[in-house]
């Protein structure tokens, strides 16, 4: 629906092609044409049949390309680029992130692309200048025609007037065309045509602008490599961090659980061993029963202890496959859970592991705060993507920024490339799918 | 004697009450971090304190902390500190000044419970306890390794119980030794390191960890 024309956005689009405006010359279409300007004003053998000849033609090439290096060179390319992009985000809401510092003068990657954009930004800033000069500011002059008419044309009957050219977009140059007003009822035709390119203004403004808003993102931003780096430099430390924060917990849970109860186990066992005495009757042997029952539940609370760590580290039952470890997940899991699979190709062990954590931590977090009375766990393959979805039909509202763990998970599958989407509306259900490549590194 | 224990794993701790009340002593103070203890010190006035040195609140070393200014602030009261790791920079620190009425233990060594009740002993009559981990982490750390050469196999097994902290008497029945022996190959260690001979026992074991101190 046609809104209109001097909405914000409008306003903003014209702000941001008249503020760019002094970008549609760079620096080599300057040095090109004042090279072919010098070289007619010198004469031959610059010039050949009034025209520039190949020497000057050459040489205006040459002068722009070094105009051009020049400007990468020197940083005046990313300059004009930051400024574009500062314009950019401010009226376009089109926020990039800078690209890298500058390492090499002449190598420099984001430079020549500012400097692509500087060139593109030609033809598409003459569209701009189209825009904002035909409909927006002929279209206000058309809209006038009536009321000068009126004020300076406003002769006796009989007196011969030219006519009035009337600019239209077909017409923008308002001589060659047939659209003259001759006549006062006339200038209502040119009235009308105001009207009618004040209302397409909006659009046609927002086409070209979006065509530079294009080139903006495609050529001034941080570039394809330099987000994939950034990405893979943000996963890394990530990936470090939860690594060392994971060996740091296996060592607090080995030396508050098992190795506690084995020092106390060893302990138990001398206190015993000195009520049984070295040799011959023992002096206490009610005592050394209860210390060797009491070693004997350390015993057996220390194994427990290390199973528990060792499934922990790695479920062995996972080596058999994803599917039997889930379905063994699901298995215990306190809320009844279903289990469907369709994977035809197996995983890598590292996927699988982090599919099967992402499921047991999604398990346990809708255990703990989901109040659901039962889960769906659905895992699939599609296009190299193998996709864990967890339904379950509790309360929802889950939300990774108050810390449910969901935020690490995030963070632990961004390391593989993959990918947790959350969708949990208050009152529920909650849909949680992570998607993971099939293999580590594939990309 | 009367005993402080700091110890957060409750298991552990009853154990260490019980062994320490089995052996005729008196636990006055049972507590979990470092805090309390300080506390507890200075309210009870402990012979000897038994403390852990992984504690909360930061699960660092509140207990080392908490020994040595107990050392500082009273100085008569005998320090034990246990751990299931042995550092030796730990040893160092608490060893910094005067080996006398300090120890310095593995967990483990609980187990051996004659052992450990003599270690207690030893601290609390103003002695050193060192486990003999760190002292194997000293000998193999020694700027001096070099120099242990000329000792005999025995005579280096002497030198690491004397650098535990234990008496001719104790080094003669840890190595099933008379007395005398063990003073003969004192005299001979003290030789062929080229360090005076000490009166004192404590004078002795700092003689010793000087030695073979980084």
């Amino acid at each position: 629906m046609p809104k209109l024309p001097f909405t914000g956005r409008a306003r903003r689009d014209i702000a941001f092609c008249v503020l760019t405006l002094p970008l549609i010359l760079p620096g080599p279409v300057v040095g090109f044409a004042v090279t072919i300007g010098l070289a007619q004003a010198v004469g031959p053998p610059w010039v050949a049949g009034g025209n520039p000849s190949w020497l000057a033609m050459l040489t205006a090439v040459a002068v722009a390309v070094l105009t051009a290096a020049l400007m990468v060179a020197t940083g005046a390319a990313r300059a004009l680029a930051a400024a574009t992009r500062r314009a950019a985000g401010r009226l376009l809401g089109e926020h990039l992130p800078p690209p890298p510092p500058r390492h090499a003068r002449l190598g420099d990657g984001p430079g020549w692309r500012a400097m692509a954009y500087l060139m593109l930004k030609l033809p598409v800033g003459l569209a701009e200048c189209y825009a904002v000069g035909i409909f927006w500011v002929a279209g206000l002059v058309n809209l006038t025609y009536p009321f000068w008419w009126l004020s300076f044309r406003n002769h006796s009957p009989g007196a011969q007037l030219n006519p009035v050219p009337v600019i239209t977009p077909f017409n923008w140059s308002g001589t060659g065309g047939h659209f003259r007003v001759t006549t006062f009822p006339g200038t209502f035709a040119a009235f009308g045509a105001g009207v009618g390119m004040l209302l397409a203004a909006p659009w046609v403004t927002r086409a070209v602008v979006a065509a530079d808003r294009w080139l903006v993102r495609g050529l001034l931003g941080p570039g394809r490599t330099a987000l994939r780096l950034q990405d893979l430099e943000q996963t890394r430390a990530l990936a470090v961090d939860d690594a060392a924060a994971r060996l740091r917990r296996l060592e607090r849970d080995l030396h508050d659980g098992a190795q506690i109860r084995l020092a106390t186990l060893a302990m138990n066992l001398g206190m015993a061993r000195k009520k049984l005495g070295d040799e011959g009757t023992v002096p206490d042997l009610a005592a050394a029963r209860e210390l060797v029952g009491a070693a004997h539940g350390n015993a057996k609370d220390a194994l427990v202890e290390l199973r528990e760590l060792a499934r922990g580290i790695h479920p062995p039952v996972l080596d058999n496959g994803l599917t039997d470890a889930l379905a063994s997940l699901a298995a215990t899991s306190a809320i009844p859970a279903e289990l469907a699979v369709t994977v035809p190709v197996r995983p890598t062990p590292a996927i699988e592991t982090i599919a099967y954590f992402c499921a047991a931590e999604l398990l346990a977090n809708a255990a703990k705060h989901s109040q659901a009375t039962t889960i769906k766990i659905l895992i699939t393959e599609r296009a190299g993507l193998l996709a864990l979805r967890i339904t379950d039909d509790g309360r929802g509202g889950a939300d990774p920024s108050r810390g449910s763990g969901l935020s690490g998970l995030a963070q632990r599958v961004a390391v593989v490339d993959g990918r947790l989407d959350i969708a949990s509306p208050p009152g529920g259900p909650t849909r949680i799918t992570v998607e993971l490549p099939l293999r580590a590194g594939g990309r | 004697m009367r005993i402080a224990i700091a110890e957060d794993a409750a298991l552990f701790r009853a154990g260490l009450v019980r062994l320490l009340e089995d052996d005729g002593h008196q636990v006055c103070a049972e507590v979990a971090d470092g805090e309390a203890l300080l506390a507890a010190v200075a309210s009870q006035r402990p012979d000897v304190v038994v403390a852990d040195i992984r504690m909360p609140p930061t699960f660092t070393d509140e207990g080392l902390r908490a020994a040595l200014e107990l050392r500082r602030t009273h100085p008569g009261t005998a320090v034990l500190v246990l751990s299931q790791y042995i550092e030796t920079r730990y040893a160092t620190q608490l060893l910094h000044g005067s080996p006398a009425g300090v120890g310095y233990l593995l967990k483990d060594r609980v187990a051996d419970v004659a052992e450990f009740t003599d270690a207690v002993g030893r601290v609390a009559a103003g002695g050193t306890a060192l486990d003999r981990e760190v002292v194997s982490q000293l000998f193999a750390a020694s700027r001096h390794a070099g120099d242990l050469d000329p000792l005999t196999p025995r005579e280096r097994d002497v030198l690491a119980l004397m650098a535990e902290g234990r008496s001719n008497a104790g080094v003669a029945s840890a190595l099933v030794l008379t007395l005398g022996t063990v003073e003969k190959h004192v005299a001979s260690i003290f030789g062929k390191l080229g360090l005076p001979a000490c009166q004192t026992h404590n004078r002795r074991v700092l003689a010793v960890l000087r030695y073979l101190g980084p």
